[in-house]
């Protein structure tokens, strides 16, 4: 029987839901405690240069169709391994390293709002990266059942409660403040950078890709579509924000979005927000640790990572890549993420990473473009070259803009470089001396094409024990 | 008007969107020949390590179409997409011209036996 195929709804269902996460909530809530309603800027250019990024991607998905791994196979085949290693290295798993404790952190935050405990958050936050590692080594997935669920009770609740917000139709009583903070629009632009981390994760769209119905129409039309619905329901919030939580309480809370549920709802929005908040925590805590530790997985089966991340349990989980990755989590978790301005540090600091990706990727673009100008697209960003300049442009304004503040901005980068520093030492060191190949030599389409086969691996694998055998006989025996 | 061969070597996988797809833009009419046959690869799987020494048959399927030459640049284009993944073994594409086309049963020919 033949497979039932994803259509345009649920690409754009599962885009959204891979986006929306309990940080953007953070985010959103403190950019527009900095300028109100001129943050609608920052979301909209924030919008606009991630779906810039979506084009890229979607003509890179036409170029090379049906990959598993997105962005680390166009990297290899555009820019070759040492570039592959930082991004994806940097990229993905630091990046995702300080954003699953960032998700702890808004779990902690919201269950001591809801329940008035004494315990610290930072040890909620732990305990449930502890019991979230124990469920992963057992290889129980038990959330991805729900996850759908919960990022549609995410979403659906945030556009309901912005909506509700917006139109004045709140139990609460409405705030009168001027919407916006300053008449600068510099400062809108400025602050886009903030806006960046609501629209993050798009890519994720392409693994999906060979299960989706017309993936050439649907593939870049729902990237689009997910980041247009997203832009507006951020839109709504940010207006019911206005109406009902005053701007200066908004940036000293800790837990904004909670007190914006009480502002609207009283304990009814108190309760809905908080639970939203605990279990998209959890499942994007729980889904984030899954995925990382597989692709550090892919990454060793490829020879990108050591071998150690290859080990499996006899429950067959990855339990050296949980285990080393879930003690990261709780370090960071542990050392203090739980106020809302540690938190958008951590997210500040985790978006360059994720910018930079985005600009290898455009990168990867052009640099295709230019060595098969022929190969048939079914998806090509018109303009020439100008739409991916426009888009890398626009990633290096934003780090260069990171924070409003010089000496977070300053301190931001500064981490930033350092870990990109030890990532290229890193990469340079294994590209060389264990992958045996030219630092920025890209492979060819093919090539990479053909890696996706499980058997590209096994033939070489054999191939290199043969080797290994006739070497050890041919030696004489003393 | 000139009448141009378009020969298409590819995968037996394919058929099926190229069928529709060729319909869509208002090729009427096709033959497909079942074949044996290999690339520059020589028969190798895209995973081997290297190109096989003796030429391996692997099953293709070839679909020949007789068209009007200014047709040809619309179907090629058609058929590049369609046939696409970026692994070895999509395809090739033949163009050739054809110097005449009779119908039989009307004794139509040139463009005239194609419509």
């Amino acid at each position: 029987m033949e497979e039932k195929k994803l259509g345009l709804f649920s690409v754009v269902s599962t885009g959204v839901g891979l986006i929306v996460a309990t940080t953007c909530l953070m985010s959103l809530c403190q950019g527009s405690a900095a300028i109100g309603g001129m943050f609608i800027v920052s979301i909209i250019l924030a919008c606009a240069l991630n779906m810039i990024t979506a084009a890229s991607l979607a003509e890179l998905n036409a170029l090379m169709p049906n990959l598993t791994g997105g962005l680390a196979q166009y990297t290899l085949a555009g820019l070759g391994p040492f570039v592959t290693l930082v991004s994806m290295v940097g990229g993905y798993i630091v990046c995702n390293a300080l954003m699953a404790p960032s998700e702890g952190a808004m779990f902690g935050l919201a269950i001591v709002e809801l329940t008035g405990t004494t315990i610290p958050s930072s040890v909620i936050s732990v305990a449930l990266t502890v019991i979230l590692i124990i469920i992963n080594l057992r290889g129980v997935d038990m959330f991805a059942k729900i996850q759908d669920v919960v990022a549609f009770l995410l979403i659906g609740s945030l556009l309901l409660l912005g909506i509700i917000g917006a139109v004045g139709a709140g139990t609460g009583v409405q705030v009168s403040q001027p919407l916006n903070l300053t008449n600068d629009l510099m400062d809108g632009v400025n602050m886009a950078a903030a806006a960046f981390w609501l629209f993050i994760g798009i890519e994720f769209i392409i693994p999906i890709s060979k299960y989706v119905d017309n993936p050439r129409r649907n593939i870049p039309l729902g990237m689009f579509l997910s980041l247009g619905i997203i832009c507006i329901i951020q839109i709504f919030m940010l207006l019911g924000l206005h109406n009902y939580t005053s701007w200066s309480e908004l940036a000293a809370s800790d837990t904004p979005h909670i007190l914006y549920g009480i502002s609207l709802l009283g304990d009814v929005g108190k309760a809905w927000i908080g639970i939203v908040t605990v279990l998209a925590a959890i499942s994007t805590q729980n889904s984030v640790i899954n995925s990382i530790t597989k692709i550090c997985y892919g990454m060793a089966k490829m020879n990108m990572l050591p071998s150690i991340f290859q080990k499996t349990n006899k429950h067959g989980s990855p339990y050296i890549g949980i285990l080393i990755y879930g003690a990261v989590i709780v370090i960071i978790e542990a050392t203090g993420l739980a106020s809302a301005s540690s938190l958008s540090f951590m997210i500040l600091v985790a978006s360059v990473f994720w910018m930079v990706s985005y600009i290898i990727s455009h990168i990867n673009l052009l640099v295709l473009r230019k060595r098969m100008p022929k190969a048939p697209r079914t998806f090509k960003v018109p303009l020439g070259p100008v739409i991916p300049i426009i888009g890398i442009v626009g990633m290096l304004y934003m780090i260069v803009n990171i924070s409003t503040d010089p000496a977070q901005r300053a301190l931001i980068l500064a981490i930033d470089a350092v870990i990109f520093v030890i990532l290229a030492v890193y990469a340079a060191f294994w590209t060389k001396f264990k992958l045996k190949m030219p630092l920025f030599k890209p492979l060819s389409i093919e090539k990479v094409m053909a890696m996706e086969n499980p058997m590209y691996f096994e033939v070489r694998k054999r191939a290199a024990l043969r080797k290994k055998k006739e070497k050890q006989i041919s030696m004489p025996t003393t | 008007m000139s009448i141009s061969r378009v020969e298409i070597v590819t995968s037996m996988s394919k058929m099926d969107d190229l069928r529709i797809e060729l319909s869509k833009i208002g090729v009427t009419g096709m033959t497909v020949l079942q074949a044996l046959g290999c690339g520059v690869q020589k028969g190798a799987m895209e995973y081997a390590m290297e190109k096989n020494k003796i030429m391996e048959m692997l099953p293709k399927q070839m679909i020949i179409l007789i068209v009007p030459t200014e047709k040809v640049a619309e179907i090629e284009d058609v058929v590049k997409k369609c046939l696409y993944t970026g692994h070895i073994g999509d395809g090739k594409i033949f163009v050739s011209e054809v110097t005449d086309v009779i119908r039989v049963r009307t004794g139509e020919d040139g463009a005239d036996a194609l419509t």
